[in-house]
């Protein structure tokens, strides 16, 4: 079972990585170097690379920054923040493709109630809807990533609150020190092992991001959104190029291994 | 403890605000489902609270009544009589099986795996545990293993694209493409690992010494776990359930690629979005029947949820 459904797919995806796909006669035949070559040459992968790694860092920055926030002003044992907690995890549950439909009923360009309330404010104009222009678009699908995930970070970093010793934070307030002084040099320092789990786990799963990008945009408009794995994606169903797609894909995975690995040697992540 | 009321009041309000913001694109979403086609497609204003709540939504996707064009005529509309392609009874009913059946499966064997990774040393321990934490569908050990808790987290490395197109081949050579079955034991295969690790951290926190006087008092090793150790990591048991159920009550990819005629809901969905518009009251009816349940239960288990999402790796 392990080997069949665990190594092999991998296995076989780099041993398919290695043929070359006629799409006229359909016929493939083994050229180890083509597909690699392809796509390091290929522009749509590097648009893909840059849109990808804009999207994690985007995302991953506001995710970490609004879960700690809001971490800090939920951790509370008055009354009433318990349900507060409870409400907050609420979007986690809901399928991912369900939040892209959610997403894209509010961002309707006639009819969504957030571009209504954008047309209100004078942000947008009905000539440009949400996710037709190339920025715009991006930042909605942002937008639901950061809806949906913001509260597993909230989750993490409240865990990691509550783990959190007492005596100094007495002592400090002993001492004198403000409200800030004791979250930069004491929270923060004491915190940064989890916060570097969570930037880990939520970076990793932002760089596969599949699921809204295919509800919401489908990569456009143009290529405004694709990435890598979307890219993948396209060429599975648009191109039947299977090679290709899993030359892709396995250069995905390449890129998340090293850049995790950076990071883990960089922050000195322990487990 | 030293707050102001000023500050606590400040404090109630931004979160109420903040956790509104949260809350508000789900409970939109359940308004939209019971309001009449009209109101949800107002193109002049928003309309919030004044329309007439309907359950037709419903009726069609949930029950499975035929759509009409209207209620004066109760014609049938596109002379699709009987056919209702926004039927979602049958994608609800395959969401349940599949769910529930990859839930069973995998607590079972997750069970008694658990119990003896957590209990007993064997010669090829170190090296199954890291196996699971790094088979199945998007996983994939890394170069420079730093111990078995970088296996779990290397687990999601993986593109699921990347594996999807060698899966859907061995599923259809082995005649699981489009069953329920496949899509069990896909389901089963992805949250195995997890489960495991999951309910391996559970058992770790009950002394091992529990064993060893149950032992003494003539326990076998079975009546041991049977009767000692599973009722007390019965809390535990409940979340990693609940967890499998609402993983696989939302998978999306492997759905997609696994199936053509039996649909789960969150693929179901994605088919309402048509070219010529999409039916959001429609929509919003199946998608709010598809959060309930998840809802209903990772409310039950909320207290070992951060465990479940960091695979045992951080302990609340």
């Amino acid at each position: 079972m392990l080997i069949v459904f665990g190594l092999y797919p991998v296995l076989y995806s780099l041993w398919l990585s290695m043929f070359k796909r006629n799409p006229a006669t359909r016929i493939e035949t083994f050229r180890p170097s083509w597909n690699w070559s392809k796509v390091f040459a290929d522009d749509r992968v590097i648009d893909a690379v840059s849109v990808t790694l804009t999207y994690t860092l985007i995302a991953l920055t506001i995710q970490l920054v609004l879960g700690l926030a809001i971490a800090l002003l939920l951790d509370s044992d008055r009354k009433g923040f318990g349900l507060l907690r409870s409400l907050m995890i609420l979007p986690l549950v809901v399928p991912p493709a369900v939040t892209g439909m959610m997403f894209l009923l509010m961002y309707d360009g006639s009819f969504g109630v957030i571009s209504h309330m954008l047309y209100g404010l004078g942000l947008l104009s009905p000539s440009t809807p949400i996710l037709a222009g190339g920025t715009s678009a991006l930042w909605g699908v942002i937008i639901a990533d950061v809806w949906q995930w913001t509260p597993f970070m909230v989750l993490i970093m409240l865990a990691g609150l509550r783990a959190l010793p007492k005596d100094p934070f007495e002592a400090a307030a002993i001492d004198g020190a403000t409200d800030m002084q004791a979250f930069f040099r004491l929270t923060l320092p004491m915190m940064s092992k989890i916060i570097a789990l969570a930037v880990l786990i939520r970076g990793i799963d932002l760089f596969r991001i599949y699921d809204y990008i295919k509800v919401m945009t489908d990569s456009g408009p143009g290529t405004a959104t694709e990435t890598l794995t979307a890219y993948a994606g396209t060429i599975y169903f648009k191109n039947a190029d299977f090679p290709y797609a899993s030359t892709v894909a396995l250069f995905t995975l390449i890129l998340v291994v090293i850049i995790a690995n950076l990071f883990i040697k960089i922050f000195k992540v322990r487990f | 403890m030293h707050d102001s009321t000023l500050k606590l009041t400040l404090r109630y309000l931004v979160s109420i605000i903040i956790v509104g913001i949260f809350v508000f694109p789900i409970a939109w979403w359940g308004l939209t489902s019971v309001k009449p086609i009209s109101a949800v497609f107002d193109k002049d204003r928003i309309v919030v609270f004044d329309f007439e709540p309907t359950l037709e939504n419903y009726r069609v996707t949930v029950l499975g009544y035929s759509k009409r064009s209207s209620k004066e005529d109760g014609k049938t509309l596109m002379g699709t009589s009987g056919n209702n392609s926004y039927d979602g009874r049958s994608s609800i009913v395959s969401s349940v099986i599949v769910a529930v059946g990859s839930t069973l499966v995998t607590t079972i064997m997750a069970l008694l795996a658990s119990y003896g990774l957590s209990r007993m040393r064997f010669w090829g321990r170190t090296t199954i545990m890291a196996l699971l934490a790094s088979y199945g569908l998007s996983r994939m050990r890394f170069w420079g293993s730093q111990g078995y808790l970088n296996w779990i987290l290397s687990q999601r490395f993986l593109p699921p694209v990347a594996i999807i197109v060698p899966l859907v081949f061995i599923f259809h050579d082995m005649g699981l493409r489009d069953t329920h079955t496949g899509l069990i034991i896909a389901h089963t295969l992805i949250n195995i690992p997890i489960a495991v690790l999951l309910l391996k951290s559970f058992m770790d926190d009950i002394p091992i010494d529990i064993d060893q006087a149950a032992m003494i008092d003539g326990a076998t090793r079975f009546q041991c776990f049977w009767m000692v150790i599973l009722p007390m990591v019965k809390g535990g048991l409940a979340a990693t359930a609940v967890l499998c159920f609402v993983f696989s009550w939302t998978e999306f990819l492997l759905s997609l690629f696994l199936t053509n005629s039996i649909r789960t809901i969150p693929v179901k969905i994605t088919t309402y979005v048509t070219s010529t518009g999409s039916e959001w009251g429609y929509i919003s009816a199946l998608g709010t029947s598809a959060i309930l349940p998840s809802f209903i239960f990772i409310l039950l288990v909320q207290r070992h949820l951060v465990r479940g999402l960091t695979m045992g790796a951080i302990k609340d």
